[in-house]
């Protein structure tokens, strides 16, 4: 039972820490553009051209190519193609740290489905969910393989390349054996004691419905707890990278929305102009508006 | 001395005489002809006087130039004055400009390193620590870390926060700002989406905004001078109407045309900004840009109000309360003039100051539109409008992208197809477009002059610019053969001509430099003597 409140309490602590960051950051007022190019939503443009290419590019309608941002996000989050192509050491860590992470979602997806299923009263020996099951299975043990093998590469490199090595703080290897602790004991859970990731399902199962499953095998039982309390413990990370990128990229990087006449970043301009600035230096006025300190006569 | 081997951020904080020596063996290799480093000048170095009095304990070069505190208390106030300035960093009523790109780039940055190799000056420099673009950011965020979040200091070592804020840290933080040229070539290749070219950014406004310290020739020289008396080149309006008067005899001189500069023309469809430093220090681009403009038969104007004649708006490189004081000015006489459309000449962070930036500051009715002048002029080029003979043109040409107007506004193309159209030997710098290098003078660089800041500018933030034009110019280095690289950015043209005096590269190499507008004169078949001239040997 009290894994089953550890379990309970991870959702909740994750679903709580991320939604907190994201309401922080969807909080945030509007800010000045900071577009990089290439964007990929500009049409047309894949060498990084915009639309203040185009003579009396205010008179025209912006074409955005929701193709061209699916075309470059794909192979950037699959493959971590930037990584491939500025840091091709780091990529050969970091690109089966990834891929195995998301084979592991994948896994736990696939058994949440399997157990729904289970609930539902499919039968385990059915096709589809011994389907389900044998898919499980190869996304569990290619990923637990793949990230074990990511993180030991990536500890390599934090430990002995120089340059990583610098910048390295005691909490980095401990995010990393810490996450290689968690594919470990899934490895070693699925080739030691639970070959068809049957306990996974049953215990997921008693998740779902309430009911205590007891877990015999100490590895299954320590990936539980160590999954259990990664959730916990990513919400206040770095890691949360996985979901603040959509920021990163979409409300930064490729943030290229025009300011038009009636818009609505017209009224958002308008509000922020109105918050009072408290800067010190002798050149500003503190407790103006932003609007009264840009247009102030200067001395 | 400390190691000059893998500096780690918390060094910042250690008191030491200095933290790397500069030595131009260590330097990046140049191409031939510099391949042997013979021709390397050597790299000045500050006087003992120097050193006592300015904050130089980075890397021996000044280019805030900040005096040595008097006392301790002195320093201590600095230091409040950095963590304030710091905290209002992070709060939206007094950086809602940048708060979510800053606190996104502050919280998420993996260390991965992999932004290094993408630094201009990092790569130049011998890839000396304390250029790395993480070094400066990884230490602003520790610092952050450990003084403003709660618990910061409990868990500072265990976090990697465990830097000492002093004011060795501040003053030298203060210089290590202006050794990035903001050209967010690293942030181009963060896979996360940090940019560090943001936190140097961010870093000068600390340093501007709330300490009143900033580079004298962006600040007081700069932006002050810009908004007081109209021009941050000093220019007053009386001044900017004798220089033209003599612009106009120049054009009559060279051309045989009778032109007049039309001033303060209302209803204009077009106000064309130019940087002031044309005027002053290469006059044939403004006259340029009027004979094309009165060829092509537009209406436009120039403006002589204060402010109106002078593009630049160097808050853009540090304080974002002189950026909008600038841009708002810009935008207000445009509305005044009632023209249809700003023209932005060729000034790369002008382009990116008042069209992409600006475009959340000039709101309501004094959001007149902005167009780069790239594609105005592509439209009279590439659709024949002018009269036009490429063979003109005939001798190796190249073309260098300001980081503002590529990489990060979008207009690549317009320049490129003019000269792929009226210079016949056209050739690409690799990389270039928005994968281009900065001409090392970007973020002020290319107007800063304090002690030994510009051989630190020609020899490392210009170096890999260098190497990039005398390798597009490798099969015709012969200095006998002339060549000329296109730069339509009056910054990039200003930091270039300082590295081609400092490595003598049209002696050597017979390599010279140029606007853009000044090769589609020279095309004009119209205008019977070469517009373009090259230096006297």
């Amino acid at each position: 039972m009290l894994l089953q409140l550890l379990s309970y309490l991870a959702v909740a602590v994750f679903v709580l820490g991320i939604l907190t960051k994201v309401v922080k950051y969807l909080r945030m007022p509007i800010h000045v553009r900071w577009e990089l190019y290439p964007i990929p939503h500009e049409k047309g443009r894949e060498y990084g051209g915009s639309y203040f290419e185009e003579l009396n590019w205010w008179e025209k309608p912006i074409e955005k190519s929701f193709i061209g941002q699916i075309k470059f996000m794909v192979p950037e989050i699959l493959f971590v193609r930037g990584l491939y192509h500025d840091n091709r050491k780091l990529w050969w860590a970091s690109f089966p740290f990834h891929f195995g992470m998301y084979l592991v979602i994948g896994w736990l997806a696939l058994l949440l489905i399997g157990a729904i299923l289970n609930i539902a009263g499919l039968s385990p020996e059915s096709v589809p969910a011994t389907f389900l099951q044998s898919l499980a299975v190869i996304f569990g043990a290619v990923g637990f393989v793949l990230g074990t093998a990511g993180c030991i590469g990536l500890l390599i490199l934090r430990t002995f390349d120089g340059d990583l090595r610098a910048f390295a703080a005691p909490k980095d290897y401990f995010n990393l054996v810490f996450i290689l602790a968690i594919f470990l004991t899934g490895l070693l859970a699925w080739s030691s004691s639970d070959p068809s990731f049957v306990i996974f399902r049953d215990y997921l199962e008693g998740v779902i419905t309430f009911n205590p499953a007891t877990i015999e095998s100490p590895l299954a039982l320590a990936h539980i707890i160590l999954l259990s309390l990664f959730f916990m413990y990513l919400p206040f990370t770095h890691m949360t990278h996985f979901f603040a990128k959509y920021f990163m990229w979409d409300k930064v990087r490729w943030d290229d929305e025009r300011n038009l006449r009636g818009s609505a970043i017209e009224a958002k301009v308008k509000q922020v102009l109105n918050y009072r600035q408290n800067w010190s230096a002798p050149h500003i006025k503190a407790g103006k508006t932003w609007a009264e300190t840009a247009t102030e006569e200067v001395e | 001395m400390m190691k000059a081997e893998k500096i780690n951020p918390k060094d910042i904080s250690r008191p030491s005489e200095q933290m790397v020596e500069l030595d131009p063996a260590d330097f990046m290799k140049l191409p031939y002809p510099y391949d042997k480093g013979e021709d390397e000048p050597a790299f000045k170095r500050l006087t003992e006087d120097q050193k006592k009095k300015y904050e130089a304990s980075l890397d021996g070069v000044l280019a805030v130039s900040i005096p040595k505190p008097a006392t301790k208390e002195e320093e201590d106030e600095l230091v409040r004055k950095f963590l304030s300035g710091l905290e209002k960093l992070l709060t939206k009523e007094n950086n809602w400009t940048f708060l979510q790109p800053l606190t996104l780039s502050l919280e998420y940055c993996a260390k991965c390193q992999t932004c290094n190799d993408a630094c201009p000056i990092y790569v130049s420099s011998g890839k000396k620590d304390i250029y790395r673009p993480t070094y400066r950011s990884e230490a602003l965020r520790m610092i952050a870390n450990k003084y403003l979040k709660r618990g910061g200091k409990l868990f500072a070592k265990i976090a990697g926060n465990d830097i000492e804020l002093n004011w060795t840290t501040v003053a030298r933080l203060a210089e290590l700002a202006y050794r990035c040229t903001l050209c967010r070539r690293c942030a181009q290749t963060c896979p996360i989406g940090v940019d560090n070219g943001l936190i140097t950014h961010e870093l000068r406004k600390i340093f501007s905004q709330e300490m009143g310290i900033a580079a004298a020739e962006i600040h007081t020289l700069g932006s002050v001078q810009h908004l007081k008396k109209g021009s941050s080149t000093g220019l007053t309006p009386v001044a900017l109407k004798d220089t033209l008067e003599f612009l106009e005899d120049d054009i009559k001189e060279r051309t045989g045309l009778s032109i007049k500069f039309p001033l303060d023309k209302e209803g204009a469809d077009i106000l064309l900004i130019h940087n002031a430093g044309e005027y002053l220090s290469w006059p044939e681009n403004p006259m340029a840009f009027a004979i094309i403009f009165e060829a092509a038969g537009l209406n436009w104007t120039l403006s002589t109000d204060l402010v109106g004649y002078d593009a630049v708006n160097y808050g853009l490189w540090y304080d974002d309360v002189q950026f909008a004081r600038v841009a708002v000015k810009h935008a207000q006489i445009a509305k005044k003039l009632g023209v249809k459309k700003i023209v932005i000449g060729e000034c790369g962070h002008a382009h990116k100051a008042i069209s992409v930036i600006a475009d959340r500051i000039i709101n309501e009715e004094i959001n007149i539109p902005r167009e780069s002048s790239m594609t105005l002029l592509e439209d009279l080029v590439c659709n024949g409008k002018l009269n036009l003979d490429p063979k003109k043109n005939d001798f190796p040409v190249t073309l260098h992208d300001p980081c503002n107007m590529v990489r990060l506004m979008g207009v690549v193309e317009p320049q490129r197809n003019i000269i792929r159209k009226i210079c016949p030997q056209f050739r690409e710098m690799e990389p270039h477009g928005v994968r281009n290098y900065c001409c090392g003078g970007g973020s002020g660089f290319a107007i800063m002059s304090s002690m030994n800041f510009p051989n630190w500018r020609s020899s490392i933030s210009g170096r890999m610019k260098f190497k990039q034009i005398l390798e597009a110019f490798q099969d015709v280095i012969d200095p006998g053969i002339k060549k000329m690289v296109c730069a339509p950015c009056s910054n990039c043209k200003g930091a270039i001509r300082e590295i081609f005096n400092y490595y003598n590269a049209w002696e050597k190499c017979g390599i010279s430099y140029t606007g853009l507008v000044e090769f589609i004169v020279n095309a004009m078949v119209d205008i019977k003597e070469p517009y373009i001239e090259w230096p006297e040997i």
